[in-house]
């Protein structure tokens, strides 16, 4: 299995297979994980606990689909935690200090945060500052600004119906945010499958050098993928303020390695040009599963922190290992 | 004699699974327990006393940790409810405490136990809370006590703006306005209530008024903090350092009473679970609580501080 590829027509052939291509050891692990908590535990396998499991990996799992992008192109982004919670406060300052509806403020917010992820994206390309840098500085810059915007109190406030749209099942299944989710979801992976665009990603990933030869504008790309990831943190941010009915400056610290951790259990490499958005909904998944199914069993939480972490390692090192045997 | 009320208790329980009614029990068999943060003493302390007490009468205590972020917290309480715990112990994390868990569980039917700190707007069947004016007043009066009731006095405070830094600071003041020859000649915040800040800021103030007799640092890190800087500038003999909070560590270094650090107070952590669990049992009885719960600190000095570490209260 291996989608790096600098030639666009061969990465158009193989992109078809890639969503889940280097997905298939995770999800055998999913479904291995699955069954052990259904027969551990009596509470697991409930339509019940499965509305929760996606309620709950909302927020990593849109951010963890931006991340994808920019971990295809070999970048790394850093910030995701600390945009989502500038985007918080921007949507806390609109709508409950500035008192301007909903319509306005969510708009407002996710400009921000596209702001924020088309800056770094400038520095990277316009300045080749390396993005494990240039996210590392917005990361700080980020939270800094989201900090200033109430003095580093929280804001609370939210018309009613803005929580209610996280925690009302509508039909009986899904809340309005979970429903966000899987529309990004499909977006992503039909843009990643049937885009001109989305191929590119994996050319630039593989050599970004050779991209460029073949006509594909990398440094338009890198901007537009880093605005990108930022705006879904801001839509995260948005759907999380949602949900605990709150915004505070504090939130989201660490977020980003929850979001690569995602993503690389997915099977995609962090040195980019191979994996996809399929298996990093895998990755969720797994992530959300395992925490879930730890409190579930009742484990102790400093024993939840070394499993997870075995977890991680295990998942990319049989992908590792897998990869060495072809 | 403990072991035989654990062991009617099982009875008790065993009849009631077999019976399927709880009457005869303490009406609760499952506690859930989210806790910000175990890293810190005082949380950890907490969930001692609600787990140890909580065995004691034979009710199982599922305790989850949020490690300071309210998004995993909200996550961690969803499953709580998912287990089917009869009875929610929830001490808020982050800055903002989210009043989500609290509707969550108030949609179950189920008792709300605030600790620390409550959410605005949803409060619980109850909240607990350490007191901090009149314990910060002992302890301040104690230290000025000490120091023979006059001289200049400095006082290293937590971090700003927040309740207990704004309180423990309140009781201080009050100490300090009834002894007409104690001088408050500086002040400063940590960010973190660390002992690291508390050795830095120390070490400045000395440095900047090398006659002070009295520190108070608001939380025992940042006492201990100072008084490494009080003993690195030889001054021991000279300065007497007063903390808060009794942590683990704290106490055991008052028991061997060899540094400038001699008197704190400590918070009855583990009476703050035991209250909760009673609580919890009472809300589920239909018996009212009052809405606080405000359990004392104990002044603490070289002389009562090995008793805690035997047994923190």
């Amino acid at each position: 299995m291996s989608a790096t590829s600098a030639r666009p027509q061969e990465s158009r052939r193989i992109s078809d297979f890639i969503s889940l291509g280097g997905a298939t050891g995770p999800l055998i692990g999913l479904i291995l994980l699955c069954a052990f908590l259904s027969i551990a535990t009596d509470s697991f396998f409930s339509l019940r606990n499965f509305l929760n499991i996606l309620d709950q990996v909302t927020v990593i799992g849109i951010i963890a689909v931006g991340m994808t992008f920019v971990i295809l192109i070999a970048g790394i982004d850093l910030s995701v935690g600390s945009v989502l919670a500038l985007a918080m406060m921007v949507l806390g300052y609109l709508n409950v200090e500035a008192g301007m509806p909903m319509g306005v403020a969510i708009p407002g917010a996710l400009i921000v945060a596209a702001f924020a992820g088309f800056i770094s994206g400038l520095v990277i390309t316009e300045f080749k500052v390396p993005p494990f840098i240039a996210t590392l500085a917005m990361m700080s810059i980020a939270r800094g600004l989201a900090s200033m915007i109430t003095n580093g109190s929280q804001i609370i406030g939210f018309p009613p119906w803005f929580n209610m749209g996280a925690i009302i099942r509508y039909g009986g299944f899904l809340t309005m945010s979970v429903a966000v989710m899987l529309v990004v979801f499909a977006l992503a992976l039909l843009f990643q499958r049937y885009r001109e665009g989305g191929r590119a990603l994996y050319a630039i990933g593989g050599n970004s050098e050779v991209a460029r030869l073949a006509g594909i504008n990398v440094k338009r790309a890198t901007v537009l993928v880093y605005t990108a990831c930022a705006t879904l943190s801001g839509l995260a941010g948005v759907l999380l303020a949602a949900r605990l009915d709150a915004v505070q400056p504090t939130i989201g610290i660490a977020y980003e390695l929850d979001a690569i951790a995602a993503v690389v259990i997915g099977g995609t490499s962090l040195s980019g040009g191979t994996g996809g958005i399929g298996g990093t909904i895998i990755g969720v998944l797994i992530i959300g599963v395992l925490r879930n199914g730890l409190n579930l069993l009742s484990v102790s939480p400093f024993l939840q922190a070394v499993i997870i972490g075995v977890v991680i390692v295990l998942a990319v090192a049989a992908e590792t290992i897998k990869q060495r045997g072809n | 004699m403990k072991s035989h009320i654990k062991s009617a208790l099982l009875a008790t329980a065993m009849m009631t699974v077999a019976g399927g009614a709880s009457a005869q029990g303490v009406g609760i068999e499952k506690i859930g327990l989210a806790v910000p943060n175990l890293q810190a003493d005082f949380f950890n302390q907490i969930k001692l006393g609600v787990e140890n007490y909580a065995a004691s009468l034979g009710i199982e205590v599922i305790t989850v940790d949020a490690k300071g972020d309210t998004n995993t917290q909200v996550s961690q309480v969803q499953d709580l409810l998912t287990q089917g715990i009869d009875a929610f112990i929830y001490i808020p994390a982050g800055a903002a405490a989210a009043a989500v868990p609290t509707r969550l569980a108030r949609a179950e039917g189920i008792p709300v136990i605030n600790v620390d700190r409550e959410p605005e707007g949803e409060p619980g069947d109850t909240v607990i809370y350490g007191e901090n004016v009149m314990s910060s007043y002992e302890v301040c009066s104690s230290i000025i006590e000490r120091a023979g009731g006059a001289g200049k006095m400095v006082i290293i405070h937590g971090q700003k703006g927040t309740t207990p830094e704004q309180q423990r600071f309140e009781g201080c003041k009050m100490a300090i306005d009834e002894n007409p020859d104690v001088e408050l000649v500086a002040q400063q915040w940590t960010q973190m209530w660390s002992p690291d800040e508390g050795f830095s800021i120390g070490q400045n103030m000395l440095q900047a008024h090398p006659d002070i007799k009295m520190i108070f640092g608001q939380a025992d890190g940042i006492a201990m903090g100072a008084a490494k800087a009080v003993e690195a500038a030889g001054l021991s003999e000279q300065i007497v350092v007063g903390g808060y909070d009794g942590d683990v560590a704290a106490l055991e270094s008052l028991a061997r009473c060899d540094t400038p650090f001699v008197v704190t107070a400590t918070q009855s952590t583990q009476a703050m679970g035991v209250l909760a669990v009673n609580s919890a049992i009472a809300v589920s009885k239909g018996a009212s609580v009052p809405a606080r719960q405000i359990p004392n600190a104990v002044l603490t000095d070289c002389d009562n501080a090995a008793q805690f570490v035997e047994k923190h209260p």
